[in-house]
């Protein structure tokens, strides 16, 4: 047995030094990172791929961009609907009456973040040069390509100068073209091609955000891990760890930026106008956790570490009554708050219009999609899948936007269920009953509940005869498809770009068609000719009349089934302050406070 | 030896070539820039990308450059980073969980299966095979969400015992309990059902042969039997069981990292291929293919090292 026990003691020993790392560590590894107030919040995926601007393209980009870099202009925080302001601007732009010439006075005293790019490692002053330099890097191919639409056939002589700089062997950013210039040190002045009214929603968006050249050209290709803006926040490199976390601290050099004195009622009322004055950022440090999976997400939020977080749409209703829509009784108990996001959404199933079955502009093709769209019940979609939070709408412009008809819906409209009508209709297409109608492929993303919404979809259509093959993909594979125009119907959903019913209405410009974002490959002279014409109106009675007509056009051609818009749910914890949750824009962490004691007594 | 494993290698050197081709054939089956370059994009920019990148040569000219290992290839999807930057920072979390739970595996489910082995036939047995059926029938990703949910969150949530994370990573030696033992355990549990059959087994085989008869004829008591005699030949089905597993060791834990939020390999080719981020996707499948190979020869050759009957030719 001596033996026996001597030979078993090397295992043993093995096990004890596996464990030996059991002794230390408890508890303190996950606390905050540093002294000071700090903000967790989480992604729910994986997070962002890029912390170059120019280069974003993604939520996430832009969830972690704007913590360190800034625009021109942003959002204001506590007004409804969204209104612009100046950021790095002192003012707004002047805008000459022509609505061609976008002169910019830029803010005194503007600070890059403290960097070795830069002399001495002190952060220099931002200038009129950085700007033109930022947006000329959208066009240099080298760059990247993904944020170049912002701003093409936008700014005199860009699209020009791209050309040509792209075509030469080095891109020569010292050379000028006449629509952007520096008129002094901080005044910027931007012609534009034409009155294009989009224009200052897109100096809103991340990738418009100002960098210094000096740190682009000292990090090469490792810029996007090496955040050098003017924001309020500061990272270094090896904070984040890709796919897991990123940790923000506060910049010591921000300038004098206070919490905004302008809200609304509803702002008032929930008390948010209480900070009104205060020195930004408010938190010393903001950490973002990225999850793959909700239930860590949401475990993390219910024990605290997380200071906000979206419901997922399985613990739905552990917090949220399903018919009163108010937080349950434990939830309230816990100091929990309940914030909904209507967000600018615009959820459908498309029709490919160059397909020989589904697409096409003739009478029974159109008869045909027109019946498909009747026999849907979107609103039992709403119901089992979205807790009745969507709201469906006809047309592709979200609620909240000009162009949105009232009541959510308009004549022009074929939403369902009406299956008489769609029977009626099927039959004048030439499929009675569905009969000499092949089964329709439909392409949807394998991706959460799409299975069960391609079951509901496939039974609501074999109600009148129209049977459904979904195919689900990954959405990789999906965006694939519908690009080399293979999917017949496709399921796909739109996020505005910026609050103006127009980004929606250039889904179905003809000149966009696939690999671009015209996805349906719609194509009308007449209706091209009117996007021609609203890309440069500003707001009015004319244009929204504009809208609508565009609106019923494609409606009346049904090129999708449509649309809905989701409902983000969001909880905020006991501890958390000034907390307004907004997907249109993402800069916000710099007005949240934490209220640390709150938190510790947790 | 090393006649035959040079010919080992060069035998598998058509095998590895036709797996770099299919993979590279299965990649571009859908268009990887389509997806790539987001909503907005255009006929001509996706040309142009395509020539930037490379992948508007011939299959041929592409083939031979991926077989150039050239691990700085930036990534598409995590833009400043290299994919072996991305292999460095990743191996490590990966190793963080699988080393330790293959360690507490093979200990546990070698030491039940000796126990079953010793004790054939009886009570003891039959309840850890039941056991062990119990414990492999569950999947692994009950395991982790029980584990996550009652290890984690409840433990946390009512008892203010913060022993475990409910997800991430934080390197050193000193926050490895909190992030990773939780893993490790679910990860172990999980495995030791699956082992602890396949060692009984072994080991109840050995206990019929020649050799166990002559031991026990020559007085050696039956614990030394067990212990010394058959523990010793029952090595050979052992290292292979474990060689076979090594390559998922560096391959990390998919189920485990995605729920635990831990950056190791498996999430991060998980999120490679979900992501369509072909440099990562094809440059770690090129070198998981290889370690494949690799163990499997390695693990020939310690057959001969450890039993002397097995001649290497």
């Amino acid at each position: 047995m001596t033996n026996l026990a001597a030979r078993l003691l090397g295992p043993l020993a093995l096990l004890g030094a596996l464990l030996l790392p059991l002794t230390g560590g408890c508890g303190g590894a996950n606390a905050s990172n540093s002294v000071g107030k700090t903000f967790t919040f989480p992604i729910r995926g994986a997070g962002p791929g890029s912390m170059d601007p120019v280069r974003g393209s993604t939520t996430y980009d832009n969830q972690a961009v704007c913590h360190v870099y800034e625009t021109l202009l942003q959002y204001k925080y506590l007004i409804e609907p969204v209104e612009l302001e100046p950021l790095l601007c002192e003012a707004m732009p002047e805008i000459s009456e022509d609505r061609l010439v976008y002169t910019f006075k830029l803010k005194r005293g503007v600070l890059f973040h403290d960097n070795e790019c830069f002399e001495g490692g002190k952060g220099r002053e931002m200038v009129a040069e950085d700007v033109i330099y930022s947006w000329k890097r959208m066009a240099d191919k080298d760059v990247d390509t993904k944020s170049w639409w912002l701003l093409e056939e936008t700014i005199r002589g860009f699209d020009e100068w791209r050309s040509s700089q792209n075509a030469a062997q080095t891109f020569d950013y010292d050379s000028n073209f006449e629509g952007l210039v520096a008129l002094d040190s901080h005044t910027v002045q931007v012609t534009l091609t034409e009155p294009i009214q989009r224009f200052l929603y897109v100096l809103a968006m991340f990738q418009t955000s100002i960098v210094p050249r000096e740190a682009v050209e000292m990090y090469g290709t490792g810029f996007p891990r090496n955040p050098v803006g003017t924001g309020p926040f500061i990272m270094d490199p090896d904070d984040w760890i890709t796919s897991k976390s990123l940790d923000f601290s506060r910049n010591p050099n921000y300038r004098d930026e206070f919490y905004p004195n302008e809200w609304g009622p509803a702002e008032e009322a929930a008390g948010l106008h209480l900070a009104a004055g205060q020195k930004l950022p408010i938190v010393d440090h903001v950490r973002i956790n990225c999850y793959a999976q909700d239930q860590p997400m949401w475990l993390e939020f219910r024990t605290g570490k997380l200071d906000y977080a979206q419901i997922p749409a399985e613990n739905f209703l552990d917090a949220i009554r399903k018919r009163t829509k108010k937080l349950t009784k434990e939830y309230r108990e816990e100091g929990i708050t309940y914030h909904q996001v209507p967000l600018l959404d615009f959820i459908f199933r498309g029709f490919n219009m160059d397909d020989d079955l589904v697409g096409g502009y003739g009478e029974k093709q159109k008869k045909l999609r027109q019946a498909i769209s009747l026999a849907m019940d979107l609103a039992e979609f709403n119901n089992t899948f979205y807790n009745g939070q969507n709201i469906v709408y006809d047309g592709m412009i979200p609620p909240g936007l000009d162009g949105h008809p009232d009541g959510h819906f308009c004549d022009a409209g074929y939403t369902g269920p009406n299956l008489d009508r769609a029977r009626v209709l099927l039959k004048e297409a030439g499929y009675p009953n569905g009969e000499g109608l092949p089964v329709i492929d439909y392409y949807t993303s394998l991706s959460g509940n799409s299975a069960e919404q391609s079951e509901m979809m496939a039974r609501q259509l074999n109600k009148i005869g129209v049977l459904l093959n979904p195919i689900l993909l990954e959405f990789p594979q999906l965006i694939d498809a519908i690009d080399k125009r293979q999917a017949r119907i496709f399921s796909f959903a739109w996020g505005s770009d910026y609050p103006d019913g127009e980004n929606n209405l250039a889904l179905f410009y003809g000149p966009n068609e696939s690999p671009g974002s015209n996805h349906y490959n719609y194509k009308n002279d007449e209706y091209d000719a009117l996007y021609e014409s609203i890309r440069s109106m500003p707001p009015s009675p004319e244009r929204s009349a504009i809208y609508a007509k565009m609106r019923d056009m494609v409606l009346e051609d049904v090129a999708f089934i449509g649309g809905m818009a989701r409902t983000r749910n969001y909880l905020g914890t006991r501890w958390i302050r000034n907390f307004k949750p907004s997907e249109n824009f993402w800069n916000w962490s710099k007005y949240i406070d934490i209220d640390e004691s709150a938190r510790r007594n947790n | 030896m090393w006649s035959y494993v040079a010919r080992k290698l060069l035998y598998n050197i058509p095998v590895y070539l036709g797996i770099v081709l299919l993979l590279m054939v299965a990649l571009r089956v859908n268009d990887p820039v389509s997806s790539m370059m987001g909503k907005n994009k255009s006929q001509e920019d996706m040309l142009a990308m395509k020539e930037s990148l490379g992948l508007a040569r011939p299959l041929l000219e592409q083939y031979f450059d991926v077989l150039r290992f050239d691990l700085n290839v930036m990534s598409w999807k995590n833009q400043g980073l290299t994919v072996k930057q991305m292999f460095m920072d990743s191996i490590k979390p990966s190793l963080s969980i699988t080393l330790p739970a293959l360690t507490l595996t093979s200990i546990i489910s070698i030491s039940i299966a000796l126990i079953s082995a010793f004790f054939r036939g009886r009570r003891i047995d039959r309840i850890l095979m039941v056991l062990a059926v119990i414990g492999m029938s569950v999947s692994f990703l009950v395991y982790i969400i029980f584990g996550q949910y009652y290890g984690a969150y409840l433990l946390t949530k009512e008892t203010s015992w913060d022993l475990f994370a409910i997800g991430g990573y934080e390197s050193g030696i000193e926050n490895w309990s909190y992030y990773c033992l939780l893993p490790v355990l679910i990860s172990t549990l999980v495995a030791v059902g699956y082992d602890t059959r396949f060692y009984r087994a072994v080991m109840v085989e050995e206990s019929g042969r020649d050799y166990i008869i002559t031991a026990k004829a020559k007085g050696a008591t039956k614990t030394k039997v067990m212990f010394v005699h058959m523990l010793k030949n029952a090595m050979i089905p052992i290292i292979t069981r474990i060689m076979t597993t090594l390559p998922f060791l560096i391959m990390g834990s998919l189920l485990l990292e995605v729920y635990f939020n831990i950056p190791g390999m498996g999430r991060v080719l998980y999120k490679a291929i979900q992501e369509q981020d072909f440099p990562v996707v094809q440059s770690f499948v090129t070198i998981f293919a290889a370690i494949f190979i690799l163990s499997n020869i390695l693990t020939d050759v310690l057959y001969a090292l450890v039993d002397p009957r097995v001649r290497l030719s």
